[in-house]
C-alpha cells in the first residue's frame, strides 16, 4: 500500500467516523457554525426566556445594561484582573464557584453579561457556554470587552 | 543529517502517537468547545469550524493509533507532519495578530497561543519528519512490504 493510499484511507475513515459520530451523539453540533445573535434592544434583554440563549451585545448596550444594574462577569484570567474590572463585576477562575456566586446574586433566569479582554479573546464566549451548561438561561457576551470599555474612558474599579 | 538509532525512531513514533491520542480525547468528547477554539483564530470562513472540529480529532486519534501500533506509519506520519504545519501556521498568525486566545491544542486545559506553542509544535513536526524519513521499519504491523511508490 503506497503512502498516498494510506493518507487517503486515514482521511476518509476520519471524515466518515467524524460525521457519523455527530449524527448519533446526544450533544451533536450543527454542521456549520451559526453566528451568535446580536441584541440591539434593551427590552429584549429583560425578557424571560423559555429556551436558554447566548447573545451578543456591543459597547453601547453594555453601558445601558450596566446602568440598569445587570451583573457583569469578568472572564479574563486572574493575572489580568489587577489592571481593573468593570465596576461591580465578579470573577472567579473556578467556574463551579462562579456559578454558585451568580446563582446567589441573581438566580438562573435573570440575564447577565460576560466580557473578556477584547474582540478576539474568546474566553467570554467559552465561559458563556460553560455557564449555560450549569442552567443559566439568559447570557450576554460583551463583544469588545475590557478594551472597548477602557478605550471609551468608562469607569473602572481596581481591587488590591 | 543526524542519524538516529532505529529503535530511538520507534520510541519517538510511539510517543508521538500517544500525544496524538491524548490530544484527540477531549476534542472528541466536546467538539463544540473545539469548534469555538478554532473560531477564535478568526481564520476559517463561513462557519466551517464545526465540520473541522468534527473531523480533526478523529484524524488525530487514527494517526495516533497508527503510530503507536505500527499501522500505516508512512501515511500517519505524513498526515501528522501536515497537521503540525497547519497548527503552526494557525498559532503563528494568531500570535502575530496579538490574540489572547486558548490554543485548543488538547494537551493541557487553558493553554494560550504564543511562541512556546509554536516551538512545541515545531518539535512535533520534526518528530513526524524523523518517523516519515526512517530507514528501517521496525515494529510495524501493516503494511509489511516495502513501499511501492
Amino acid at each position: 500500500m503506497s503512502t498516498k493510499q494510506q493518507v487517503k484511507l486515514i482521511i476518509t475513515v476520519s471524515v466518515l467516523v467524524g460525521l457519523i459520530s455527530n449524527l448519533v451523539r446526544s450533544d451533536a453540533i450543527s454542521w456549520v457554525a451559526e453566528p451568535i445573535k446580536v441584541v440591539k434592544n434593551v427590552n429584549d434583554v429583560l425578557l424571560t426566556l423559555s429556551e436558554p440563549e447566548i447573545r451578543e451585545i456591543d459597547l453601547g448596550m453594555a453601558k445601558s445594561l450596566h446602568k440598569k444594574g445587570l451583573l457583569f462577569v469578568d472572564a479574563r484570567a486572574e493575572e489580568y484582573l489587577s489592571d481593573g474590572m468593570i465596576p461591580d463585576a465578579i470573577a472567579n477562575d473556578d467556574v463551579g464557584l462562579l456559578s454558585e456566586q451568580i446563582e446567589y446574586l441573581i438566580g438562573y433566569e435573570k440575564g447577565f453579561v460576560i466580557y473578556c479582554s477584547d474582540d478576539d479573546c474568546g474566553s467570554s464566549e467559552e465561559l458563556a457556554y460553560e455557564l449555560q451548561d450549569f442552567g443559566y438561561m439568559n447570557i450576554f457576551v460583551f463583544k469588545g470587552g475590557w478594551k472597548s470599555w477602557t478605550n471609551a474612558g468608562l469607569e473602572i474599579e481596581i481591587h488590591d | 543529517m543526524i542519524k538516529l538509532h532505529p529503535w530511538l525512531i520507534v520510541l519517538i513514533r510511539i510517543l508521538l502517537g500517544i500525544i496524538f491520542i491524548y490530544a484527540s480525547y477531549d476534542k472528541i468528547l466536546d467538539p463544540g468547545k473545539f469548534a469555538r477554539d478554532i473560531a477564535n483564530y478568526h481564520i476559517i470562513p463561513m462557519g466551517f469550524e464545526n465540520l473541522i472540529a468534527l473531523i480533526i480529532p478523529w484524524l488525530e486519534l487514527f494517526i495516533g493509533i497508527g503510530l503507536v501500533a505500527g499501522l500505516m506509519v508512512d501515511g500517519a506520519s505524513m498526515i501528522s507532519g501536515g497537521l503540525m504545519a497547519l497548527f503552526i501556521l494557525f498559532i503563528f498568525q494568531a500570535t502575530l495578530r496579538g490574540f489572547n486566545i486558548e490554543c485548543g491544542c488538547g494537551l493541557k486545559e487553558g493553554e494560550m497561543v504564543g511562541w512556546n506553542k509554536i516551538l512545541e509544535n515545531l518539535v512535533f513536526l520534526g518528530a513526524s519528519y524523523l518517523v516519515w524519513h526512517r530507514q528501517q521499519k521496525l515494529f510495524e504491523l501493516f503494511p509489511k512490504t516495502p513501499l511501492s511508490d
